[in-house]
């Protein structure tokens, strides 16, 4: 038997996987289905699940999963272990970091200024759109990590705040 | 006819562009940049021509570089098709300078058409109805007095826009400094002119354009209309013919009123006369009330063009092609008529659920629906890298059907076929619409995605996708996980495929060591 965890929006599935001759067993805490793989290519799984016929497509990336059943796409994240309660975020939660690549445009805030939430701290453009970075919550800014003009990669921390 | 011609854009709208090419017997060029060099449209075209790195502004934008590709490869005309350069006059009359057919309305059209400051001014003088508003002001109190006289809500937009940039609603005084500043910057950044006019906010308006086409020999029509209201950020997403609000009558003055607006200008080739339409002014008119005012024309082929072509039962490409060359647009305004259905969706590569940011990565799975009434046109097959560099469209899909109500089905049907991995897309939203009860009574106006829709995602995956994304794990061709001691082997899949996207997965071997 194998042991599976997908993460999927701070949620964490964990399934137990069995072969059993020609079929499959997965179970997910009291749910449980018998699987025949009818045919699996090039990532389009044809499977009877419970004697149901369901078609899966299915891709992966690294940890990530890509599932589409019935017109309905899921991102899932495997990942190599079972998480005990709680779930740690990559980032502190007053680290902003740019949602895409772009060019920050505007700097609106300096360090050490206190600003209310939901203040336009700086303007970042990227695919010829404005993305305005704002303040989580209220706070003062510790950290500026970027100068105007400058080209920022995705995830790229931006500014920091802390709780005033 | 021309002999060759330069595509100076990239995508779903150059592959179609080139496929009207290919039915007309015209060899065809494509231009690219360094982010597209295994794009899709150069793999369509006979032969491209590397213009540049990847931001547009050294690329798609640069006039010299693609007129002098048009040059070199010998081409006697180029295609603009959308956004890039197809406003843009000084590349229209450029063109012209060289020797070469642009594709399209005069530079003088597009520059009267362009500005919409002095366009409204021509409207206004040519009869056509236009919102309450101001132009040609750029001090911050001429604004703010003008404001005062308009009335909040207000609209502020660039002079030059297009495509929601370079505009914002303001509420009250208090906003308008900030929305000025950033209107402005954004127009001065997206068309290089930050020029900004004000006018009357209408909240319920759907948004109504009219198809116009005509020759260079005075024949001039209108192609009926297209209701555009389900916008997200200024931006259409999805659109259909015709609009289930419009009467006969309102129908035909609109298409008139777009007819006059754009004879105002010397108009020919196609172009789009957009509209705001306000049903219940439409409903309580009596006499003089008026329902609809011009927005803005746009001096090009439409995103949207395909559900006119599906209705109406023209190519309107082809006819780009052939009136530019020269010929008579042969038909009357009486030889048109409306058939049956047709609605487009745009696929985006983007996340609904964050604000539609965008979202860039490579298609794993691209994998296109099929059957009766259905049209796809996309700039993307599996493997293809989805950039920050371009608009995140990924695909148009069209439906056409015999009436509204199974077209819906058609497209609800369709999209549960069009299976795109590797990058997040709107399917879902777009799915969520359809669905809702105010896009099958057509109340939906351009303000109901951010006002009225509360769409989130799904919270949870269903069980059956976790059931799948659990079997990719053994379905792997080559797979090494070990189960019970034994290697696991793959039903139904005999052979290795190079291009699976389940060989990309280096996270699939865990456990092998």
């Amino acid at each position: 038997m194998i042991k599976l965890h997908f993460d999927h929006s701070n949620q964490q599935y964990n399934l137990d996987l069995s072969s059993a001759g020609k079929s499959y067993r997965a179970a997910m805490g009291d749910k449980i289905v018998d699987i025949e793989i009818i045919q699996a290519n090039n990532g389009k799984l044809d499977l009877l699940i419970d004697g149901e016929r369901v078609i899966a497509y299915v891709s992966s990336d690294n940890a990530k999963r890509w599932v589409t059943i019935h017109g309905q796409t899921f991102v899932l994240t495997k990942s190599p272990r079972a998480r005990r309660g709680g779930h740690g975020h990559p980032h502190a939660a007053g680290e902003l970091t740019a949602p895409m690549p772009g060019q920050i445009r505007a700097l609106n805030v300096s360090e050490g200024e206190a600003v209310p939430k939901g203040q336009t701290l700086l303007v970042l453009e990227a695919m010829k759109m404005e993305i305005r970075v704002q303040a989580p919550f209220d706070g003062v800014v510790s950290t500026i990590s970027v100068k105007a003009g400058e080209i920022v990669e995705r995830e790229q921390i931006l500014v920091k705040i802390d709780h005033g | 006819m021309f002999k060759k011609i330069l595509i100076a854009n990239r995508g779903e709208i150059a592959i179609r562009i080139m496929r009207a090419c290919r039915e007309l017997g015209i060899r065809t060029v494509a231009v690219y940049s360094d982010a597209d060099k295994n794009a899709l449209h150069v793999q369509h075209a006979d032969e491209a021509i590397h213009i540049g790195p990847a931001a547009s502004k050294e690329s798609y934008l640069d006039m010299e570089k693609i007129i002098a590709a048009a040059k070199k490869t010998n081409a006697d005309a180029i295609h603009p098709g959308y956004g890039f350069l197809s406003e843009n006059a000084s590349f229209a009359a450029a063109v012209a300078a060289s020797q070469l057919t642009f594709i399209g309305p005069s530079a003088e059209s597009i520059r009267l058409m362009g500005d919409k400051a002095e366009s409204k001014i021509r409207m206004k003088q040519a009869g056509v109805p236009t919102v309450p508003g101001v132009e040609g002001i750029g001090a911050e109190n001429d604004f703010k007095k003008a404001a005062k006289e308009i009335g909040y809500p207000v609209l502020v937009k660039a002079a030059a826009g297009g495509g929601g940039k370079g505009m914002r609603v303001v509420q009250d005084e208090g906003e308008l400094s900030e929305a000025i500043e950033s209107a402005r910057r954004e127009a001065l950044h997206a068309f290089g002119d930050e020029r900004l006019l004000i006018e009357k906010y209408i909240p319920n308006a759907h948004h109504v354009e009219i198809q116009v086409f005509g020759d260079q020999h005075g024949n001039l029509f209108h192609l009926f209309e297209r209701e555009c209201s389900v916008q997200r950020r200024h931006q259409k997403i999805i659109e259909e013919t015709p609009s289930p609000l419009l009467t006969p009558e309102l129908r035909a003055e609109m298409g008139e009123a777009a007819v006059r607006a754009a004879r105002a200008v010397n108009y020919f080739n196609a172009g789009t006369v957009e509209f705001i339409f306000d049903p219940d002014l439409a409903s309580l008119r009596h006499g003089s009330g008026q329902a609809f005012f011009f927005l803005e024309m746009n001096t090009r082929l439409q995103v949207e063009h395909p559900i006119t072509e599906l209705v109406v039962g023209l190519d309107l490409v082809q006819w780009q092609m052939r009136v530019a060359a020269g010929e008579r647009f042969p038909f009357t305004q009486s030889h048109f008529t409306q058939r049956g259905h047709a609605i487009e969706c745009r696929l985006y590569a983007e996340d609904p659920a964050s604000g539609f940011l965008p979202s860039t990565g490579k298609l794993l799975q691209f994998s296109e629906p099929r059957g009766p009434g259905i049209r796809v046109d996309s700039g993307f097959t599996i493997g293809d890298e989805v950039t920050h560099f371009y608009d995140p469209l990924l695909a148009k899909l069209i439906v056409h059907a015999e009436d509204r109500e199974r077209a819906i089905q058609r497209m609800q049907a369709a999209l549960k076929d069009f299976i795109v991995h590797g990058v997040l897309t709107n399917i879902d939203f777009l799915q969520a619409v359809l669905a809702h009860p105010d896009f099958a009574n057509g109340e939906v106006t351009t303000r109901w995605v951010e006002t009225n829709f509360n769409w989130a995602p799904p919270s949870e995956p269903s069980f059956e996708a976790l059931v799948a994304a659990v079997l990719a794990e053994v379905t792997v061709p080559g797979s090494r996980f070990q189960v019970s001691g034994s290697r696991y082997q793959v039903p139904g899949l005999n052979e290795v495929d190079p291009y699976s996207p389940w060989k990309t997965g280096s996270g699939f071997r865990m456990g092998a060591n």
